[in-house]
């Protein structure tokens, strides 16, 4: 047998080659990742992730339409009898109550994309209509009538005082 | 010998294209940039009081200046109208500032690499005002004689060497700025290539050891 | 479980074979030095090329409003922009110096000759090709040196007789360097590098048909061959090694050294910088041009003087096997001839005037009186190896290259031709 002296001897081949070929290996890792991580969102881009909403704009009874993340957020000042409708009504295609979807209940925050294929709907008194099929929204945004299979979607918001929130999250 | 030719004359061909860009009017003052953090907030103070009256920084946010250590606090400070989200543009109207020097004072976002030593040049340019006359009514620039730019930083004005010795300090502080603004990525673009300079060697070595394994075989 | 794999494919592909034939066990004289690695270390740098050009696309816009502004978005807020950016303009240097050595080594060496041509004319193709790639790059950044480096190029073209001003709105699309002219290069710029890449292959076809030239110029012996791997790869891979670590050492600490500071302040048609000067890769061709007072002949001499060495097979009239090494009035034409390189580069640096302006035409007319010398220098140095005799090295490697050669799958194919040829005539013959 070949001593792990002889300089030949197949121990010895193998690791150099193979410690080199691992090093190599992880350069070559490593030279992509700029590569792929250059397609992700750019800074200017990630600085559009959050957006700030001023409520004092939004008189009671009316609905704002903001844009966050290039999409809809409808931002709704409720009235005390749509809040009181909302919290005994309940829905049967996405069952969620008000509570669960809003922070101070005067204020609905949603994702204005329709779940089915992605109308922006448009409002009515008791909530929304989606042009495209006909889905019907409450005044919590619970889908009361399909296609849509789900509610509009709630976005992550935090109340930075009581006439401000940003909606989104710092990327 | 051949290689050498080689190598001396891709040396010539950048010699040559080097020595093209000289200065303008008078001698440059070689001064050392500080890159410290310290250094470049006061020269971003000093930018966006006093230079950016007539030139604007487009490529440059106001929430970028967090990049040299400034608090949002800090930034808020240097406001005036603008949101901390907006790009540092001047707020003296375009037209009123195009009728006062002929046309729109240039953007200084890449001022200091726009020339070969272009920190220096705009140390240089701050520091080498100076009155025309007896009166004290005109002044001129020994680096770009005939400038339609004021005095920003009233350097013929100072009277004894504190004075000059402080706005010399500003100049370089607002060089310093603008090296930092030309190129923000700089500092961890040297930081990642130490990393992979000594990554390289390594695999190098390693590569000439196996190299040698390999031929030592036939000769 | 990969064995089973591949003999799948080898039934239905011949890729175990030709990896065989075209990598691993190929071929190569065993005296190969690292003058040898930089055909490879052009590749390299071509998919270098490649990979960050495309990921600069994705966020490049080819606009005149838009197109300097996207490189600072690039720069400052894509991620590892700066990274991508600097790769692609340290590339573009990178790839002219491998490529400047790699043709020296075929000067130098001598391996342009029989049965190498159209190696060599490939590799012209080749050079053309990516100084027209880098041209067109060269204006999408769209700052002060960009556009007047384009607006000067095109313009030449005005010297073309008759219509020379037609061609000029034409390649341009518009009066001046404008949008049109920025648009249709950034079309051009994605483009030209595939089709570089089909030359590569061809470049590749030509050479293992004829195999690689060694140091000595005179074909060796087969068994002076050694198999490409391990051998030539482990060696590649060093050399590689070594290059990267010049090449990143300019991308993470020095990249502004290829960047002119000029063209860090945006294109303005109404301004034009004291000195336009063009990428080093461009100078000594640049010198040549200035050094014709007429603008015809100024443009005809830049081209001929890279048109002119498709000729070098023809106006080498040696019979002297080899390169510069057993030919020593070749080797100092050589010498002479890169030191005026040299010269041309410093000078397509300078401002045309005083003194530059004598130096530039001695310049220009040693480049050329040297292609013109060669057939005569030639000449006379094979009378005088005649003569003298070639040095005993020479002679035994001239005798084993004339046994390969009746060895040789060509030659052995023509005979066998030439012998079939013989056989049906002789058949027809018979039976008439």
């Amino acid at each position: 047998m070949a001593s792990d002296k002889d300089l030949d001897s197949p121990d010895r081949r193998d690791f150099l080659g193979k410690v080199t070929t691992a090093v190599g290996a992880v350069g070559v890792a490593g030279a992509c990742y700029p590569f792929v991580s250059s397609m992700n969102p750019s800074k200017d881009v990630k600085a559009k992730s959050t957006s700030v909403v001023d409520l004092a704009s939004i008189p009671k009874g009316k609905t704002h339409t903001i844009e966050w993340q290039g999409k809809p957020v409808f931002v709704t000042h409720r009235s005390d009898e749509t809040i009181a409708d909302m919290q005994d009504a309940s829905t049967e295609l996405d069952p969620q109550t008000d509570a669960d979807r809003i922070q101070k209940p005067e204020w609905l925050v949603v994702v204005g994309l329709c779940t089915h294929l992605g109308c922006v709907p448009n409002r009515t008194d008791d909530g929304w209509i989606c042009p495209c099929h006909g889905s019907l929204y409450d005044n919590s945004g619970r889908v009361v009538r399909g296609p849509a299979p789900n509610n509009l979607i709630v976005p992550h918001y935090e109340f930075v005082d009581e006439k401000t929130i940003i909606v989104g999250k710092k990327v | 010998m051949r290689r050498l030719l080689v190598l001396l004359s891709a040396a010539a061909m950048f010699a040559g294209a080097q020595s093209v860009m000289a200065g303008a009017g008078g001698a440059l003052k070689m001064v050392d940039i500080d890159n410290s953090e310290q250094a470049r907030q006061r020269g971003a103070e000093i930018v966006v009081s006093t230079c950016m009256m007539c030139h604007s920084l487009k490529y440059i946010k106001f929430s970028d200046l967090s990049q040299i250590g400034m608090t949002e606090e800090q930034i808020k400070y240097l406001l005036e109208d603008q949101d901390i989200d907006d790009r540092m543009m001047s707020l003296t109207p375009i037209e009123v500032r195009k009728e006062s020097y002929g046309k729109v004072p240039p953007d200084l976002s890449l001022m200091a690499i726009a020339r070969k030593k272009g920190p220096q040049h705009i140390y240089t340019l701050l520091t080498d005002y100076y009155y025309k006359d007896a009166e004290q009514e005109e002044t001129d620039n020994h680096l770009f004689p005939g400038i339609k730019m004021p005095d920003a930083l009233a350097y013929a004005d100072a009277e004894s060497d504190e004075e000059r010795a402080e706005i010399e300090a500003q100049s370089r502080d607002v060089a310093s700025f603008l090296v930092w603004a030309a190129d923000p990525s700089a500092e961890s673009r040297r930081t990642i290539g130490a990393y992979v300079i000594v990554y390289l060697i390594i695999l190098t070595t390693l590569l000439y050891f196996l190299k040698r394994r390999v031929w030592g075989k036939i000769h | 479980m990969i064995k089973k794999v591949f003999s799948w494919v080898d039934e239905r592909f011949p890729l175990d074979e030709m990896i065989k034939h075209e990598l691993t066990e190929y071929p190569v004289p065993r005296n190969l030095n690292y003058m040898w690695s930089f055909g490879f270390l052009a590749m390299f740098v071509l998919i270098v090329q490649l990979v960050s050009g495309i990921f600069l696309a994705m966020h490049y816009k080819a606009d005149v409003g838009m197109a300097f502004d996207s490189i600072q978005h690039i720069m400052r807020d894509v991620n590892y922009g700066w990274l991508i950016r600097y790769l692609h303009s340290t590339g573009a240097s990178a790839f002219f110096a491998v490529i400047f050595i790699h043709i020296g080594r075929t000067l130098y060496y001598g391996s342009y000759r029989r049965p190498r041509e159209l190696l060599w004319w490939t590799g012209l193709v080749l050079l053309l090709l990516l100084m027209a790639t880098a041209f067109m790059g060269y204006l999408l950044p769209w700052g002060q040196m960009s556009f007047w480096g384009a607006q000067v190029i095109t313009a030449l073209f005005g010297v073309t007789p008759f219509i020379g001003e037609d061609v000029v709105v034409w390649l341009r699309g518009d009066f001046v360097v404008g949008d049109a002219t920025l648009t249709r290069f950034f079309a051009l710029h994605y483009l030209f590098p595939f089709i570089i890449c089909v030359a590569v292959a061809i470049h590749l076809v030509a050479l293992h048909w004829v195999k690689s030239s060694n140091p000595s110029g005179i074909t060796l012996h087969a068994k002076d061959n050694i198999p490409f791997h391990p051998y030539f790869t482990i060696k590649d891979l060093f050399g590689l090694g070594v290059f990267l670590i010049i090449f990143f050492g300019f991308v993470f600490f020095s990249p502004e050294f290829w960047i002119m500071p000029e063209n860090n302040v945006p294109a303005d048609p109404m301004v034009t910088p004291p000195h336009i000067v063009p990428e080093w890769y461009f100078l000594p061709f640049y010198a040549i041009l200035r050094s014709i007072p007429d603008p015809l002949g100024g443009v005809v001499a830049m081209a001929m003087s890279i048109l002119i060495f498709l000729a070098m097979p023809w106006l080498d009239r040696s019979n002297v096997p080899g390169g510069a090494k057993f030919r020593p009035g070749y080797r100092i034409m050589i010498y002479v001839w890169f030191l005026d390189l040299m010269l041309l580069g410093y000078l397509g640096a300078q401002a045309p005037e005083g003194i530059y302006i004598l130096l530039g035409r001695i310049a220009t007319f040693i480049y050329f009186g040297l292609f013109l010398l060669l057939p005569f220098i030639s000449r006379r140095e094979e009378r005088r190896s005649r003569e003298q005799g070639l040095p005993r090295e020479a002679e035994r490697l001239i005798r084993e290259e004339q046994e390969e050669l009746l060895k040789s799958e060509h030659y052995l194919r023509r005979e066998n031709d030439q012998q079939e040829l013989k056989d049906i005539r002789k058949r027809l013959e018979d039976k008439s």
